[in-house]
């Protein structure tokens, strides 16, 4: 996944950003003619809608998603709801889950919220880092790109999911972990954005208008802010559009694997990792949050493919 | 922190044809009411026969138990499973369907032991005949030596009775230290052994039966390698051994039927696996395909999500045995700490559980029993049925925010529940959230409080005495079916361990009780002791000291070749020593 995204990043960084359509306005404008993107748009906002508004929705369902029901499982046979398709009626519209009798869509309603927090947060932290140390990389002198160049193809090159999977493991269980898991995530994934920004610095830096800010008077500082920042923009935007459902898919893996958020909070991995073992006896359970991830992590796909598309001058010239 | 390893035995004396299933249905039917027994043997082509049982090579699938073989360092209920196959001890369980199946029979020694001076003096007998397999005889020496073993520091790991029961047993470091040996255990003859206990100990033939009890020759001893290639006195010695890996074990020659009522050792060659997943076992188990026709499990039930596989085939049905292991899993309170030092907040909790959310998350009615007593529902544990604060199946949430205002919390409390983090042992993560669900619902606010990734984790902090919550979830077993090991540790006052390793979680100490124990304790009739022990547990039930939470059931898949399977009571399972695949 990364790599095809630095690939596609690194393609829409090769033209002068300038080239791309400008500003917001124009970036929707032609968003709005892709038809993927806009399917990918529509997943993703019904994504967020579900994940903000889980309390109403669960509301008006009549659930939450704490409530254990003894009552709607066959105990005899391990705890498995009781009806067809996993128990999926009126009262609970994706039907509960086993051993507990838990409600499956409030259960991911509410792990939305947790999906979406700590993917989004994780990109920004991803994004921010990157830039920064690309910028410093881009801009500083042969001695920092050196230094800056090798520790950006050491975060690239680090096992993370292993070197993930032990820093959530040894921080003590009172740590939020909503809030760990982002800045885990952020700290191992940083590489890509910031060896993106580098590259685009040190091809912005050369351009005359760069000169020209310099011959003026201006800071490095400044230089950074206002001459290579917004040329920066596109490959970022494009490249962090593609990591967020990366991100999405990390943070299921770890809860997955049981070092995610804690119960009793409701997470989209927790509820894979339980799932799985269900196949053969209640298969909703299995095949329902596997739709919903995919169908989130597809919808985010389309949606950033089509950020990248608008924001390449190629392609915009092509269609055009 | 009653590791459960499995050892079985034969048994040359009963039945011939082992129709197990109605042998154990019926008798387990009538003495235990609440574990139900459902074993049925395959319909293999030919019916078993002790007589014509030897041959082939049993396959054994296991997810652990391959990763210690010192007789002094393994913590086995009745001599285990794997470990009984080479390992022989004074005594053992006897290898019968059926209530029988519970009590303790002669294995070295020529009966369960001679009790005298009110059962503080225990003398056995070694039965004529017995080698090890190099041909030398086993002597009461090897025995005594055996026994001095386990108290060295390098060594330990095993049960805590001997240091505790033998005269000077407190001070002795062990035979490497102190060669002089521990004087409490004489050897008039090569064939007689005496131990003198500093108390009253009815229960010393069940002791007896442990891997401690096994003979070493001193000249082989090679002390922490022992484990390595320990030298057998069983049936079956190791032909190869990696550990946590692979066992494979063949005949012992040496080995005689004749001096062994309990081990049939039909298989020529006993092939062990391990470090497998429970998932992937059961389904070996249940496709029974080439060499797992032949193989069975010593410590893997079917899980939750297999259950459905069995209801709908009934030749899959038939290849599983229902038992249960005298196991409670339970609330511990701390009652130094408040607010469980308040008897009306413990009884609060006890109210309020909701047992059925905890059997359900646990696999539900199949794979567990709703317990409202401490003691097990064996009757072989002497269990006294009790409920002294009925929570219906589902909690009775009013009841207990009434018993919680009048402790002087009507607006509800906010306890913190410490639990192992992993759900690997049924005392995890699924019955900490189910129960903080229905505390909820009865104002009682519940934090998790994930302590430690493994039991040991876990025990360094909870067996603190100084630092012990005061909310935990915790797992009792029985080292044997008694009331004895199941009430002492966790309610004597006396056995509070002032440090680590404590097990009397409520520090609950009452001279009164304690004094109780040392009378039940001075019985040597079995069954007159046990119905004692469960009028004990009755009465401390009273004081709410823990929330009894289940009681675990084990459903055991065999290969549709194996043959004589049958339920044994003491393990809750069948009897590796007494199965065959001819």
């Amino acid at each position: 996944m990364s790599t095809t995204a630095l690939t596609a990043a690194a393609e829409a960084s090769q033209e002068p950003a300038s080239a791309a359509p400008t500003g917001p306005r124009a970036l929707w404008r032609t968003l709005r003619r892709d038809r993927a993107a806009m399917a990918g748009l529509v997943v993703v906002a019904a994504l967020v809608l579900l994940a903000l508004g889980a309390p109403l929705w669960t509301a008006i369902e009549g659930q939450n998603p704490y409530a254990y029901h003894d009552n709607l499982l066959n105990s005899a046979l391990g705890g498995a709801p009781l009806g067809s398709f996993g128990g999926i009626g009126g009262a609970h519209w994706l039907g509960v889950e086993p051993q507990t009798g838990r409600d499956l869509f409030a259960r991911i309603a509410y792990g939305a919220q947790v999906s979406l927090a700590v993917s989004i947060g994780a990109t920004l932290l991803q994004v921010l880092l990157g830039v920064g140390v690309g910028l410093a990389a881009g801009l500083g002198g042969r001695f920092a790109d050196a230094l800056l160049g090798r520790a950006i193809d050491l975060a690239i090159a680090f096992p993370y999911l292993i070197f993930g999977i032990a820093l959530l493991a040894v921080v003590p269980a009172s740590f939020p972990r909503p809030v760990l898991l982002v800045v885990v995530m952020a700290v191992l994934g940083w590489g890509g954005t910031a060896r993106i920004s580098r590259a685009q610095t040190l091809s912005l830096r050369t351009r005359d208008y760069v000169a020209a800010a310099r011959l003026g008077g201006s800071s490095t500082a400044r230089i950074a802010r206002r001459e290579i920042l917004p040329g920066l923009a596109a490959p970022v935007i494009t490249y962090a559009a593609l990591l967020l459902p990366a991100n999405m898919v990390l943070e299921a893996g770890f809860s997955f694997l049981g070092i995610g958020v804690r119960p009793p909070t409701s997470s989209w991995g927790q509820i894979l990792s339980t799932a799985t073992t269900w196949y053969y006896a209640d298969p909703t359970y299995v095949i329902v949050p596997c739709i919903v991830l995919f169908a989130s992590v597809f919808g985010f796909v389309l949606l950033g493919e089509g950020v990248r598309k608008a924001l390449d001058p190629r392609a915009a010239n092509g269609s055009g | 922190m009653r590791t459960r390893i499995s050892t079985s035995h034969p048994r040359t004396s009963h039945p011939l044809r082992v129709t197990a299933l109605s042998i154990a249905a019926v008798s387990v039917g009538a003495v235990l009411a609440g574990c139900s027994s459902t074993s049925s043997r395959s319909s293999a082509s030919s019916a078993f026969s002790a007589a014509n049982c030897k041959g082939g090579t049993l396959t054994v699938l296991e997810q652990g138990s391959l990763s210690e073989f010192d007789p002094a360092r393994l913590y086995t209920s009745g001599g285990g499973q794997i470990p009984a196959l080479f390992f022989r001890a004074l005594t053992t369980r006897d290898r019968v369907p059926g209530a029988a199946g519970d009590t303790v029979v002669p294995d070295l020694a020529t009966d369960t032991g001679e009790p005298s001076q009110n059962a503080t003096v225990w003398t056995y007998h070694l039965k004529p005949g017995l080698k090890y397999q190099d041909g030398t005889a086993i002597t009461s020496a090897d025995i005594k030596y055996a026994v001095e073993r386990t108290f060295d520091a390098q060594l330990a790991g095993g049960p805590p009775y001997l240091r505790d029961w033998l005269v000077g047993g407190d001070t002795y470091q062990g035979p490497y230290k102190d060669p002089k040996g521990l004087s409490s255990i004489e050897t008039p003859d090569a064939d007689t052994i005496v131990f003198h206990l500093r108390k009253s100990e009815g229960g010393f033939p069940y002791l007896a039966a442990m891997t401690q009890f096994a003979p070493v020759p001193k000249a082989k001893d090679t002390g922490t390698q022992y484990a390595d290639n320990p030298v057998s006195s069983g049936p079956y010695q190791f032909a190869g051994y990696t550990p946590k890996k692979q066992l494979e074990l063949v005949r012992n020659k040496y080995w005689s039927a004749s001096t062994d009522s309990q081990r049939l050792a039909c298989p020529d060659k006993i092939d062990i696996q391990s470090g497998l997943d429970a998932t992937v076992i059961n389904q070996r188990l249940a496709a029974g395909v080439g060499a797992d026709k032949y193989a069975i499990t010593t410590d893997t039930s079917i899980g939750p999500t297999q259950l459905a596989q069995l209801t709908g085939n009934k030749a899959l049905a038939s290849r599983v045995i229902t038992g249960a292991f005298a196991e409670t899993v339970y609330l511990a309170f701390n009652t130094k700490k408040a607010p469980f030092d308040n008897q009306l907040v413990r009884e609060a909790l006890s109210y309020a559980v909701d047992r059925q959310a905890v059997v359900n998350a646990v696999g539900g009615s199949s794979l567990a029993t709703a317990a409202t007593t401490f003691l097990p529902n064996q009757s072989a544990l002497g269990y006294h049925p009790y409920d002294y604060f009925p929570a219906g199946a589902s909690g009775d949430a009013a009841k207990a925010k009434q018993i919680l205002a009048q402790a002087g919390y009507p607006n509800g409390i906010s306890v913190t529940l410490n639990y192992e983090n992993t759900d690997d042992d049924g005392d995890g993560p699924a019955v900490a959230t189910a129960l903080q669900a229905a505390y909820a619902q009865a104002g009682i606010h519940v934090k998790l409080a994930p302590t430690g990734t493994d039991s040991d984790a876990f025990r360094a902090v909870v067996g603190d005495t100084a630092n012990e919550p005061g909310l935990s979830l915790n797992t009792w077993g029985a080292d044997w079916p008694s009331g004895a090991p199941f009430l002492t540790p966790i309610f004597d006052g006396r056995e509070i361990v002032q440090g680590g390793g404590n097990f009397n979680l409520a520090q609950y100490n009452d001279a009164a009780v304690n004094a109780r124990i040392d009378q039940i304790n001075q019985i040597t009739d079995n069954t007159a002791a046990q119905q004692q022990w469960g009028d004990l547990d009755a009465q401390l039930g009273k004081l709410a000291l823990t929330v009894p939470l289940y009681f675990p059931k084990n459903l055991t898949l065999f290969g549709p070749g194996v043959k004589n399977v049958y339920l044994s009571e003491w393990r809750g399972t069948y009897d590796i020593a007494v199965v065959s695949v001819k």
